[in-house]
């Protein structure tokens, strides 16, 4: 029963939240503390390959249901003690809003994850409408549909292609995928011949959805209570989701787009990052079938690696340090997953980002015309 | 693939059922319907495989898939959702079901990445250009089918039709092919390779793909193309030349004007290879009225009629060109009385 328990550890960080939230004061930082205590402790830690039990998948189910439920309660009871004037000193303030970033993205974030890519049609509403705690409810469908189909090229715009660094990407990502979700939406709606404004398109339902949820944490927390609790949403989960994505694929060039490899995605296979992120570090099995439930994927040790998770999610932040970690990596990447066509594509991307120290060493200097020219 | 009567399915597994041909075949509970049929060596229609060009549409009769994505966001129409139509590269197999799809009947080939140097660069007029490509391995392809190409180091990739005659089945393959590509304003790669001279540059090919050519080689064939559409008109009518002696063709090409008209000296070959067996209608859809073209005008569509002198009910149709052209002229060729099984589209989908 260790492997069903592994995955309490995230209720159990955010009861610890809670609890801080709640005693006030200095404790407001307690949730944030054990949460970074436990991440930094898995830093030390060897790679984790082990495969889950999967003799009762309901309870894994039922565990992150109840998680992602938790999530959108905490959010609920942090508006309440905002509004109550509850977090009386600065410093408990901004304890309790740093805490409540951090628990929502590295807890909440990967269930709403999980779920809205399952079938079962009530644990895939139930990610859908748990979208509204990263304030995007247009999230899934840029991530299903776009990233899923053309991941390692620049057509998806969670790509991190080489050379950007994280801010950049900030700016791209959310531009691209704001356009993509209008441009998806749209697709739907005309080819079902429906106006723009039908009520049963899927983007007035997300739009009515965080009416809905804007409202219920104005009612909860009042103005402060739900503009705090909103921001929380967008800084936290909705952006840092965003460093996750700059992650998992910086770099990596498929010349096969639509036709996920093992070889197209990073994997960080730390034992407690694997648990807290719902397994999505293991990332090669979500890509091959992105129904697969988090418990039946399977680590792959050849794959290519990065260093520990939030070592890489703040070394993402040093834009400096991230090119310092990930150049070896993609040299590594070039000379030993790359197919023939991919790592043409790759040299042309290294020459593109500046980075033509990369291809050297190379048997054969190819710069892709075509790419210096018009991509 | 089995051609026994459909039978109870082993635990996990689900049993597919092509309604009207004797194919059944079962499939991992769970799986991809297109990959796992294609897994099993059944020539199951498809192209990109990733749910874009529609060539995979499936009839689902029976039993129950889940889409990976919305098939809203596909090519199939309203009307097609409504219907029952699915994409079976998209399709995860849940129950036992029962499809209607048009299966082929020959070998499937292997696709394979190539690399490849361009040896043949030659603009024709209406913008179109005749890109030929010497391969660093041999590639086997059938009339009709078509590669994704690439520049080296690029992450383009666009599909084009083969205009060549197929290599021989008992050849390891062709050593060069050539593709007409016409130039899409703001196009990536059409937009690229016209730019400038492209001899020399190294393309990589991903190949074969699709499946247009297949009926019985002796019927009647007719042949419309719109544009570019040519390319693999081509290659079916040259393919289907050598494998019956009695086959004839009608084949209407459409262009905008007598300037753009590409076509001739690729079908004027045609024809003088093919013994008084190959006619060919032009029709013209934008030529000035005061030119001095006496053919046809209109869309390819108006060529379609009685006049035309085609027997519909015994004809096979190989349509190639645009998607609103090729529905259009679907739809005419069904009212004239074609089968709807001797109808055969390749559809030209412009890249996003």
């Amino acid at each position: 029963m260790l492997d069903y328990l592994k995955y309490c550890l995230s209720p159990l960080l955010m009861s610890i939240a809670a609890y801080g939230l709640w005693v006030g004061g200095a404790h407001s930082w307690l949730g944030l503390g054990a949460l970074l205590g436990v991440l930094f402790f898995d830093a030390f830690l060897e790679p984790d390959h082990s495969i889950r039990d999967t003799r009762y998948p309901w309870l894994y189910d039922l565990i992150i249901s109840i998680t992602l439920l938790s999530g959108g309660a905490m959010l609920f009871f942090y508006a309440h003690l905002v509004a109550i004037g509850h977090f009386a000193t600065t410093a408990s303030a901004i304890g309790a809003f740093v805490t409540m970033l951090f628990i929502q993205f590295v807890v909440t974030a990967p269930c709403l994850h999980e779920l809205f890519h399952r079938e079962n049609l009530l644990l895939r509403t139930l990610g859908r409408a748990g979208l509204v705690l990263i304030f995007d409810p247009w999230r899934e469908i840029t991530h299903v549909v776009t990233h899923h189909m053309a991941v390692g090229t620049p057509d998806d715009p969670d790509y991190g292609r080489r050379g950007t660094n994280v801010y950049s990407h900030f700016v791209r990502t959310f531009r691209e995928q704001i356009k993509e979700s209008y441009h998806l939406e749209k697709m739907m709606w005309t080819k079902r011949e429906r106006a723009w404004y039908d009520p049963r398109n899927g983007w007035v339902q997300r739009a009515a959805l965080l009416v809905v949820f804007s409202a219920a944490l104005f009612a909860v927390g009042g103005l402060k209570g739900m503009l705090l609790s909103i921001a929380i949403c967008l800084l936290g989960p909705r952006t840092l989701l965003e460093v996750f994505n700059y992650t998992q694929h910086y770099g990596l060039v498929t010349a096969t787009p639509g036709r996920f490899e093992a070889r197209h995605t990073w994997n960080h296979l730390t034992p407690f990052v694997r648990i807290l992120a719902l397994e999505i570090t293991n990332h090669r099995g979500h890509h091959e079938d992105s129904y697969r439930p988090f418990y039946e994927l399977i680590p792959d040790r050849t794959g290519p690696k990065q260093p520990q998770f939030l070592m890489c999610v703040f070394m993402a932040l040093v834009p400096p340090l991230w090119f310092m970690m990930v150049k070896p990596l993609l040299k590594h990447w070039d000379n030993h997953y790359a197919t023939p066509q991919e790592r043409e594509i790759a040299r042309a991307e290294n020459i593109r980002a500046g980075w033509a120290e990369l291809n050297e060493d190379e048997p054969e200097h190819h710069q892709g015309q075509f790419a210096a020219q018009a991509a | 693939m089995d051609g026994s009567t459909p039978t109870a399915s082993k635990a996990g597994y689900c049993r597919i059922t092509v309604q009207g041909s004797e194919t059944s075949f079962e499939v991992k509970k769970g799986e991809l319907l297109l990959l796992a049929a294609l897994e099993q060596g059944i020539d199951y229609p498809h192209n990109c495989r990733v749910g874009t060009c529609g060539s995979c549409k499936t009839h689902l009769i029976d039993g129950r898939i889940s889409p990976l994505v919305d098939f809203a966001l596909s090519p199939l129409t309203n009307q097609q959702l409504k219907g029952g139509y699915v994409l079976a590269c998209q399709a995860k197999v849940r129950s036992d079901l029962t499809v209607n799809v048009k299966l082929g009947h020959h070998a499937l080939l292997p696709v394979k990445s190539v690399s490849s140097r361009v040896v043949g660069y030659r603009r024709l007029p209406g913008e179109v250009l005749d890109l030929r490509l010497q391969l660093d391995a041999p590639l086997r392809f059938n009339a009709g089918q078509f590669a994704t190409i690439a520049a080296s180091g690029s992450f383009v990739r666009r599909s084009y039709s083969f205009y060549d005659l197929p290599p021989a089945p008992d050849s390891a393959g062709a050593t060069e092919v050539g593709f007409l590509v016409k130039r899409l304003p703001g196009g990536q790669f059409s937009e690229w390779l016209f730019a400038e001279d492209r001899t020399g540059t190294k393309i990589w090919l991903e190949a074969p793909f699709g499946m247009m050519g297949i009926d019985d080689p002796d019927v009647y064939g007719l042949c419309v193309a719109g544009g570019t559409g040519l390319a693999p008109i081509l290659s079916i009518v040259a393919d289907r030349l050598q494998r019956s002696a009695t086959a004839r063709f009608t084949i209407v090409f459409g262009v905008r004007t007598a300037a753009d008209d590409f076509g001739k000296p690729y079908l004027d070959a045609l024809i003088a290879q093919a013994n008084g067996r190959v006619r060919v209608v032009n029709i013209l859809s934008h030529e000035p009225k005061d030119s001095g073209w006496q053919g046809a005008r209109g869309f390819v569509t108006d060529a379609l009629d009685e006049k035309l002198g085609v027997d519909y009910r015994k004809t096979a149709a190989f349509i190639c060109g645009s998607l609103p052209m090729v529905e259009a002229v679907e739809k005419k060729l069904l009212g004239l009385g074609v089968d709807a099984e001797r109808i055969h589209a390749d559809k030209f989908l412009p890249a996003r």
